[in-house]
C-alpha cells in the first residue's frame, strides 16, 4: 500500500529521494574525505609520530645530553630503541670542485634512523659513512669512495633516501659517533617506540623522571606537541561534519515538504479511509511507512553513490581507492543510511499525525 | 427495533460571528430491509444529517442510537470501530483509491485487519454487482457506473447494518443512476440492511420504501 502510494507520483517521489540522496552523499563523502585526509596525514607523518626526541633542557648545566643521562634513559626505556646522536655541520668538497653543505650526524645505531637506497645501514656504524643520495650525486660520490671529515677518512657505505615529504633541505652525512669525539655531549637522543601512543607514554615517563615544574634538565619532544596536526585534523573533520549536518537539515526539510504535500494532496483519500473505518493509528502507520520507504530508497541510492565518491576521494587524496573499504570510512555509509531512514520517519511524523487526525467530514468536503 | 434513531438532533455551525443551524431538532428512524430516500433543497441539512447517522460528526444536541445503543458520546476511536463494523458509505464522487484494483478497493475497509481475509467476499460482492470480469481493473479503467458499483461493494464488505449514500447517482446519467438504485435495493433485501440515500432526483424516489423531505433543517412529511 505504502509502496503503491509512492509509485503514484513518481516525479515527486524521485525528487524527494534525490533530496535524501544528496544529503546522504554529502554526509558520507565528507566523512570519508576526513578519513582519507587522516590516513594520508598519518602515513606522511608516520615516521615522526612514533619518535621521542630528547635534547638538553633549558635549565641543563651542560649544552647536551650527558652519557650518564643516556644510560639513565636506557634504563627507563626498555621497550624502545634509544639512539643518541651528535650533530655538526660541514662543507664537503669534491675532487671536481663541487661543494655541498651537509649536516653531520654521529650515530652508532644507523639502521634505526635511515632508509637507504643503496647499500645497507649497519646496526652498529663503526667505520664507514652514509650520505644523502642527492648530495652524493652532486659530489659524484660512489659506493666505497672516501669522505674526509675532521681529518678522518670514511668510506661510503650507503646512500640515504632523500626525504620527499618534509624536505629538510641540505644533505646528511652520517658517520660513527667516534668521529665527533671532540663533542662531549650528545645533541639529541631519539627514542623509537612501536607507535605514537607508546611514544607519548615514554615521553611522559622521561619528563617526570628528569624534569620538575621549574627545572627542565631535558627537553622531551613527542609528536603530540611537535605539531598540532592531530588537532588540526579534528577541527577539519568537525568543520566537514558541520557542512554535512547542514545538508542533513536541508534534506530533512525536503522530506518534510514532500510528505506534507503528498498528505495534503491525498486529504480526500485519507478522509475516505477514515470514513470506512480505518483507525487513526493505521493511517499514521501507512504514512510513516511511506516516509521510511522513501528514506530507505534514497538512502540506498545515496550509499551507493557515496561509496563511489568515497573511492574517488581516497584515490585522489591517498592514491589508494581501496582505502574506502576500511571500517573507518564504511561506517559513514552506515551513518548516512541510518540518517536517511531516521530523518524521513521523523519528517513524516507531523504530516502523518495531521492527516490521521483530520476530520473525515472536512477532508471529504475537499 | 429501528437500526438507527435520531432524537431531536441539532447541529449548529459557528464560524466567526455567523451561526448556522444546519439541523433544528430532527427525529428520524430507519429499519432493516428499508430504503429511505432523503430529499430537499440544497443547504437544507441532508448531508449534515447523514454525517450524524454515519458517526462522521457529532451533534450539538440530541441523541443518536445505532441498534438501540447510545453512540452520541462515543470517542473518535469508538466511532471509527462503529463505522468499520456497522456502517457502509457510498459517496457522490465514488472516492475509490486510484492505485488499487477493484477487488483491493472493495477490501480496503478490512485491509488492515490481519485477522480476517475478505478476498472471497470482495470477489463475491463484485460478481453480485455485475463486475465479475473487472476484478483487477483500476478505477481509471472503469466507467462512472462501474466505479459506483465498486463503491457499493466496498460499503458492504464488513457486513454493515446500515448503508449511507450521499447522492450516489449525482455523477451518473439517469439510466445508470436507475440501475445503481436498483442494485442497491436488491442488495438491501439480500443483506437485510437499512439504506439511507440522499437524492435530488425526484424520479429516483420511486425505488424508495419511504421518502423523507428535509427543509431548512426540519423534517417535513
Ligand atoms: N462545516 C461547516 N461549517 C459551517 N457551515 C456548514 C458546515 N457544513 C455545512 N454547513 C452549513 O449547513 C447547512 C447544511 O449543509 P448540508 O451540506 O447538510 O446541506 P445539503 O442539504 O447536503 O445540501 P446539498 O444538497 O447542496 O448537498 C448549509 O447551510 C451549510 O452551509
Ligand atoms: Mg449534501
Amino acid at each position: 500500500m505504502a509502496w503503491r502510494n509512492l509509485g503514484r507520483n513518481r516525479l515527486r517521489t524521485a525528487l524527494a529521494a534525490l533530496g535524501i540522496v544528496i544529503g546522504v552523499v554529502a554526509i558520507c563523502s565528507l566523512g570519508m574525505a576526513t578519513v582519507a585526509l587522516e590516513q594520508q596525514a598519518t602515513s606522511q607523518l608516520g615516521d615522526l609520530t612514533n619518535e621521542v626526541t630528547v635534547s638538553a633542557g633549558a635549565d641543563s648545566d651542560t649544552d647536551g645530553v650527558t652519557q650518564e643521562q643516556v644510560e639513565e634513559i636506557r634504563s627507563i626505556v626498555t621497550d624502545a630503541q634509544v639512539v643518541p646522536q651528535k650533530t655538526n655541520a660541514t662543507t664537503l668538497e669534491a675532487r671536481n670542485g663541487a661543494e655541498a653543505r651537509v649536516s653531520v650526524t654521529g650515530v652508532t645505531e644507523a639502521s634505526a634512523l635511515y632508509d637507504l637506497t643503496e647499500g645497507e645501514a649497519p646496526d652498529r656504524l663503526q667505520s664507514g659513512a652514509l650520505i644523502s643520495a642527492d648530495t652524493a650525486d652532486r659530489l659524484g660520490l660512489e659506493m666505497g669512495d672516501p669522505i674526509e671529515y675532521d681529518g678522518q677518512l670514511y668510506r661510503v657505505q650507503g646512500f640515504i633516501q632523500s626525504e620527499q615529504s618534509f624536505g629538510f633541505g641540505g644533505g646528511d652525512l652520517v658517520i660513527p659517533v667516534s668521529g665527533l669525539s671532540e663533542q662531549t655531549y650528545y645533541d639529541t637522543v631519539t627514542i623509537i617506540a612501536s607507535d605514537g601512543e607508546a611514544a607519548t607514554a615514554i615521553g611522559e615517563r622521561l619528563d617526570t623522571r628528569f624534569n620538575t615544574e621549574d627545572d627542565e634538565r631535558l627537553s622531551v619532544t613527542t609528536f603530540g606537541n611537535q605539531a598540532q596536526v592531530g588537532g588540526f585534523l579534528d577541527t577539519l573533520s568537525l568543520a566537514l561534519m558541520g557542512i554535512g549536518g547542514i545538508s542533513l537539515v536541508v534534506a530533512s526539510v525536503a522530506i518534510l515538504n514532500v510528505m506534507l504535500m503528498s498528505t495534503v494532496e491525498r486529504r480526500g483519500e485519507i478522509g475516505v479511509l477514515r470514513a470506512v473505518g480505518i483507525r487513526r493509528g493505521e493511517v499514521l502507520r501507512m504514512i510513516l511507512t511511506e516516509a521510511a520507504l522513501l528514506g530507505a530508497i534514497g538512502g540506498l541510492i545515496g550509499t551507493i553513490v557515496s561509496f563511489t565518491v568515497g573511492m574517488i576521494l581516497f584515490h585522489l587524496i591517498t592514491g589508494d581507492a581501496t582505502g574506502a573499504f576500511g571500517w573507518a570510512s564504511l561506517r559513514y555509509l552506515v551513518y548516512g543510511f541510518g540518517f536517511a531512514v531516521v530523518a524521513s520517519v521523523l519528517s513524516g511524523i507531523y504530516p502523518a499525525w495531521k492527516a490521521a487526525n483530520d476530520s473525515p467530514v472536512e477532508a471529504l468536503r475537499g | 427495533m429501528s437500526v438507527v434513531e435520531l432524537h431531536d438532533v441539532v447541529k449548529r455551525y459557528e464560524s466567526g460571528a455567523e451561526i448556522i443551524d444546519a439541523l433544528k431538532g430532527v427525529d428520524f428512524s430507519a429499519d432493516r430491509g428499508e430504503m429511505v430516500t432523503v430529499t430537499g433543497p440544497s443547504g437544507s441539512g441532508k448531508s449534515t444529517m447523514l454525517n450524524m447517522i454515519g458517526l462522521l460528526d457529532t451533534p450539538t444536541a440530541g441523541v443518536v442510537c445505532l441498534d438501540g445503543r447510545h453512540v452520541t458520546d462515543f470517542s473518535e476511536d469508538e466511532r471509527t470501530e462503529e463505522r468499520r463494523s456497522e456502517l457502509g458509505f457510498v459517496f457522490q464522487d465514488f472516492h475509490l483509491l486510484p492505485m488499487l484494483t477493484a477487488v483491493e478497493n472493495v477490501e480496503l475497509p478490512s485491509m488492515w485487519d490481519t485477522s480476517v481475509d475478505r478476498r472471497d467476499r470482495a470477489i463475491d460482492l463484485l460478481r453480485r454487482v455485475g463486475l465479475g470480469d473487472r476484478l483487477t481493473h483500476t478505477p481509471d479503467e472503469l466507467s462512472g457506473g462501474q466505479k459506483q458499483r465498486v463503491a457499493i461493494a466496498r460499503s458492504l464488505i464488513n457486513e454493515p447494518d446500515i448503508l449511507l449514500a450521499d447522492e450516489p447517482t449525482g455523477n451518473l446519467d439517469q439510466d445508470t443512476g436507475a440501475t445503481i438504485l436498483d442494485e442497491m435495493s436488491r442488495l438491501k433485501d439480500e443483506e437485510n440492511i437499512a439504506i439511507i440515500a440522499i437524492t435530488h432526483d425526484e424520479q429516483l424516489v420511486e425505488y424508495a420504501d419511504r421518502v423523507v423531505r428535509l427543509v431548512d433543517g426540519v423534517i417535513r412529511t
